[in-house]
């Protein structure tokens, strides 16, 4: 833990206070805060280097041009990618999903393919989908969730199958905190069809040393906000191979070779799927705030999302009326979600924040699977490098005096 | 009552307290009270939207005058309705058209109050702006 005590000194919204209380984050799950090394990196851009990139002959754009490709090395590095083409810009994990299901669904799949997903997966790996499903006549199912809240893999056996063309799963759960055995499924998945598979890192790669070679995936997707960054950039990783087989979704300015009236040329991957100008400063933040995690290493990161994880588990044990939505296995997330017998989330939700306690409240877009659990609501606590005990006591205090106020 | 001066009287009322926790236990208290709604209206015609939670609003005309009775599922949105139902109330629907009064500016009530993206209190305002625009025509 030593590391991380005087962590919160490096993220200057810590300064501030809500309802005269000091802010106590928990919603790092729907954004992370920023450390003052990825404000200062996006303030240096738009002060001392700006210009567009890829495009001006001159010093100003020869820089900026640098610094943003340079991000593109720091993520191949920091998810082990084989080469820094297989990393595309995107504005964010939905895009990424969005671009993916489109370019996917273009080249490769045919009526009557499927698509296997889990019952707890985020709206932005469902809706895509859907909407390609119905554009290409495509099959989608559901892998189950068991009352552990992981993945039944039975059920996955028994739903994947030769017509299985894509599977697309969450890393970690922004429910359950669950994290599945990634590179268990992905052998399951290559070894029972010959489906692509994507694996949702919106959640994951803040958290845990993602290594995309070691798991045997072939796309990644996540986005920079939740890991620090800036909002409006995202990332897609994918196997080169693929990549230079699918076909942009987006056309414009950036992403092409040649031009004429009547067709085009792509330029070469990773550009043709990179249309317009790109969010280069917003890169250029998320490539700080790799710096800042690749400093405190990923290893020290999950063993602190651990270290919270279990204290909370403890705490959280047995708080009458109060039932938590979190996996039983030994690994996971520290990600917490919770319903009060007879009390709307939204008040529980409003009731803390008078305490400077900062937790979302609602489905988390993740509504399919509140409506099966039968719940409209729930309001969720999710811890960061930047949290501690402390924050968590915090949270509980608040959470009782919250539940007496209610009634 | 004037809904002017039903306004700046909640108002007064809400700054009598020194801090938003004590503002929502005042709105609980409204909610609390608020026990007359009936159970078989509590559907989707009479939802409020973009709220977050699931809320009812319902006019009723009696001599002229609107009337509104409110519902939630959660304690401080139904307070939060329930006082506005009261400053609508017992109002003809001409001056509930003519009414100028921002109530978001006029309540210091922080978070439900903010202008967020799914605002339900605006839904609410509008509603019965809506509604009072139907029985005037009617």
């Amino acid at each position: 833990m030593s590391e991380f005590v005087d962590i919160k000194k490096d993220f200057p919204i810590f300064n501030r206070e809500i309802n005269s209380k000091k802010l106590t984050y928990l919603d790092s799950g729907a954004t992370a805060q920023k450390p003052q090394i990825v404000i200062d990196a996006m303030n240096n851009v738009y002060t001392n280097t700006n210009a567009n990139v890829h495009r001006g002959t001159y010093v100003l754009s020869a820089e900026t041009t640098q610094l943003y490709e340079d991000v593109r090395k720091k993520c191949k590095k920091f998810l082990n990618a084989y080469s820094s083409d297989e990393i595309i810009f995107t504005k964010g994990a939905t895009e990424g999903f969005n671009f993916l299901a489109n370019s996917i669904s273009k080249k490769y799949l045919k009526p009557g393919d499927e698509i296997l997903l889990t019952e707890i997966e985020h709206h932005a790996n469902i809706i895509p989908w859907q909407m390609v499903a119905k554009q290409y006549d495509l099959q989608i199912k559901y892998i189950k969730i068991d009352e552990n809240f992981s993945i039944d893999l039975d059920d996955l056996k028994e739903k994947i199958s030769t017509k299985t063309k894509v599977v697309s799963i969450t890393g970690e759960s922004n429910l359950s905190g669950l994290l599945p055995d990634i590179k268990l499924i992905s052998t399951l998945v290559k070894e029972n069809s010959d489906a692509l598979f994507i694996l949702d890192g919106a959640q994951l790669v803040p958290h845990r040393k993602v290594d995309v070679q070691a798991l045997g995936i072939d796309f990644i997707l996540f986005s920079g906000h939740k890991l620090l960054g800036p909002t409006g950039i995202g990332i897609v990783w994918g196997r080169l191979d693929l990549l230079n087989e699918l076909e942009p979704v987006s056309g414009g300015g950036d992403m092409i070779e040649e031009v004429y009236y009547d067709r085009a040329t792509w330029a070469p991957v990773p550009h043709k799927f990179e249309a317009g100008t790109p969010p280069y400063v917003e890169a250029i933040g998320l490539g700080a705030a790799i710096d800042y995690l690749e400093n405190i290493t990923m290893e020290k990161v999950s063993q602190h999302s651990d270290t919270l994880r279990k204290y909370a588990q403890g705490i959280f044990s047995d708080i009458d009326r109060v039932n938590v939505i979190h996996t039983n296995e030994e690994f996971a997330g520290c990600t917490f979600s919770m319903y009060v017998d007879q009390i709307h989330a939204t008040d529980i939700s409003l009731m803390l924040d008078t305490y400077g306690v900062a937790v979302r409240a609602g489905h988390h877009c993740v509504q399919p699977f509140h409506r099966k659990l039968g719940i409209d609501a729930t309001f969720r606590a999710t811890g960061y490098i930047y949290n501690d005990e402390n924050d968590l006591d915090v949270f509980k205090d608040a959470l009782l005096s919250s539940i007496e106020m209610l009634g | 009552m004037a809904i002017d001066q039903k306004v700046q009287d909640y108002k007064k009322m809400l700054d009598l307290f020194p801090n938003a926790q004590e503002k929502y236990q005042y709105l609980i208290e409204q909610a609390k009270d608020n026990t007359n709604f009936p159970e078989e209206l509590r559907n989707d015609n009479f939802k409020v939207s973009g709220c977050q939670s699931q809320v009812w609003l319902i006019p009723e005309e009696k001599d002229e005058k609107v009337y509104f009775m409110s519902d939630s599922d959660a304690l401080i949105a139904k307070g939060l309705v329930t006082l506005i139902a009261s400053i609508y109330s017992d109002e003809t629907p001409e001056d509930i058209i003519n009414s100028e009064i921002d109530l978001m500016e006029e309540f210091e009530l922080g978070v439900i109050l903010s202008p967020a993206r799914r605002n339900g209190a605006f839904n609410m305002l509008k509603l019965i702006k809506d509604y009072a625009v139907k029985l005037k025509k009617a």
